[in-house]
């Protein structure tokens, strides 16, 4: 075989690859705003069990965190079951240093399992424990359901564009590949 | 033990921890803590008071020397006794009292929010005062066998009766465990503890901390009157135990559980028998004979502590030490 042939050989799978890792970048990004998405509902569904232990079981917060924590598995599961650990300590002044401390964490990659959760989804859940303990069990309730409209309101956003967003980032994976592709051959 | 000393002593900030700690025995000696915004750190340390040195911590008596508490330590220490979630406390907010794990009673004062001429809450809460709650096991040792009806083989209708930081509740603690747990002389028995401000039990989420006997069951948290009815009612005990009655609906409980044949064990503010005549309420339970036996605590500096057991007419029979003087308990 002549030395042409080989390095056209290497070229297309140097191609293939290079399309092959941009598509797999592309159906990454799209499997990650799915996951994003099922972790938000997933953490409604925990404000909601957070507020029924808080409002009707007159838990504290360790206590609650806790409960809801060993119901719910993932990332999310974790995080509230180490808020959770954490506040008992009591090493810190209040409850919301303990809180940014673990949502810090999920942040981090020290073998617990990532979370799906943007920046911005991060933020947003650690503004819900600057308010938590703070007054009467009205005042809880009515600081998690204004987390809960917030948190409606992203889920229905991600849902309604959910498809086109995911086609969106499979279909520049793949076209992305090509094009380098091309470029480089 | 070392972990109900460290738990007591994580609710304070550290810097007045790390002052405490220097008290020599101070778990076992300490009786109350008391900090006051912008006060000094008193300490009341085997029947004397003490104020708690700025500069390296222990004791002093010169106020000069004294270590200041601020508002932020108030504030985070009251956040730590309720672990964050001071709204879970309301009701024990709108008493004036809130109880942590061990059975540790802190009692709190601030500004009071008023509604309909009803408390609803509290706010600027700027002053608490840290009562150390005492288990010392075998202090009832002494007295027990004055409980017991040798003929009929059975308990008495107790009631116990001190000033506040008496040692009532102690003694009812332990009453309960051998009660319980039964001794040589008798047979152990069902006893139902309503446990409204969580001091007798300390239960932590719904387990007791302290030793209350085999054949316990506690109704934590609940208002004495109501959880005496639903005791008897669901639990069937032969004895139940409740500290500090004093109203009309805790005597009509204690009336109605005397009425369905279970025993009563009762504590009551007061000290001797003059000072609960004067309530109308509890005079009626004196005229009536509800109770076979009062036990008045007391304790002076020669005698030590002692209980003054008397009968159903309030007339002493015997004066019993209790070998545990006050401030000498274990914790």
């Amino acid at each position: 075989m002549s030395s042409k042939a080989v390095i056209f050989g290497l070229r297309c799978l140097g191609a293939v690859l290079v399309i092959l890792g941009a598509s797999g970048f592309g159906i990454s990004m799209a499997v990650q705003y799915t996951k994003r998405l099922s972790q938000l509902e997933q953490l409604r569904r925990m404000i909601f069990l957070l507020k029924g232990q808080i409002v009707y079981a007159n838990a504290s917060l360790p206590e609650a965190f806790e409960a809801v924590g060993k119901r719910e598995k993932g990332p999310l599961g974790a995080l509230f079951l180490a808020a959770a650990k954490q506040a008992e300590t009591l090493e810190e002044a209040n409850f919301s240093a303990v809180w940014e401390q673990e949502i810090g964490k999920l942040e981090e990659k020290n073998g617990r399992e990532q979370s799906a959760l943007s920046r911005s989804d991060r933020q947003s859940l650690a503004g819900l424990g600057r308010h938590l303990g703070f007054l009467d069990r009205e005042m809880q309730e009515r600081n998690l359901l204004l987390y809960l409209e917030e948190l409606d309101e992203q889920i229905a956003q991600l849902r309604g564009h959910r498809q086109e967003t995911c086609r969106l980032y499979t279909s520049l994976g793949v076209m992305g590949g090509i094009f380098l592709a091309v470029i480089l051959i | 033990m070392v972990k109900r000393e460290e738990t007591l002593l994580k609710m304070f900030p550290e810097e007045i921890r790390k002052r405490i700690v220097q008290i020599p025995d101070w778990f076992e000696q300490v009786q109350e803590i008391r900090l006051r915004v912008g006060g000094p750190l008193l300490i009341q340390y085997g029947n004397r008071e003490f104020f708690v040195r700025s500069d390296r911590g222990g004791l002093c008596k010169d106020q000069k020397e004294a270590y200041q508490v601020s508002p932020k330590q108030i504030r985070e220490t009251l956040e730590h006794m309720a672990s964050y979630s001071l709204y879970a406390f309301e009701e024990e907010i709108r008493q004036g009292y809130l109880t942590i794990p061990g059975g540790h009673r802190i009692g709190i004062a601030g500004k009071t929010i008023v509604q309909s001429g009803e408390i609803r809450s509290m706010k600027f809460l700027s002053f608490l005062n840290i009562r150390l709650a005492h288990e010392v096991l075998g202090c009832a040792d002494e007295v027990l066998p004055y409980l017991f009806d040798q003929d009929q083989k059975k308990l008495f209708n107790t009631m116990i009766l001190s000033p506040p930081r008496g040692g009532k509740t102690t003694l009812l603690r332990d009453l309960v465990r051998q009660i319980s747990d039964g001794s040589s002389q008798m047979d152990g028995v069902t006893v139902g503890l309503v446990d409204e401000r969580s001091e007798i039990a300390a239960c932590y989420q719904g387990v007791p901390q302290n030793d209350v006997g085999i054949r316990t069951d506690v109704l934590d948290a609940c208002p004495k009157a109501h959880g005496m009815m639903m005791l008897i009612r669901t639990m069937a005990p032969r004895v139940v135990a409740v500290d500090e009655i004093g109203s009309r609906m805790d005597m009509e409980a204690v009336e109605y559980a005397m009425n369905c044949g279970c025993l009563v064990i009762a504590t009551v503010h007061g000290n001797g028998m003059e000072d609960i005549r004067k309530k109308p309420v509890l005079d009626r339970m004196i005229q009536e004979k509800w109770f076979d036996r009062y036990l008045i605590l007391k304790h002076t500096m020669t005698d030590g502590m002692t209980a003054t057991v008397c009968d159903a007419e309030g007339n002493s029979i015997v004066v019993v030490s209790l070998s545990v003087r006050a401030g000498a308990f274990k914790k």
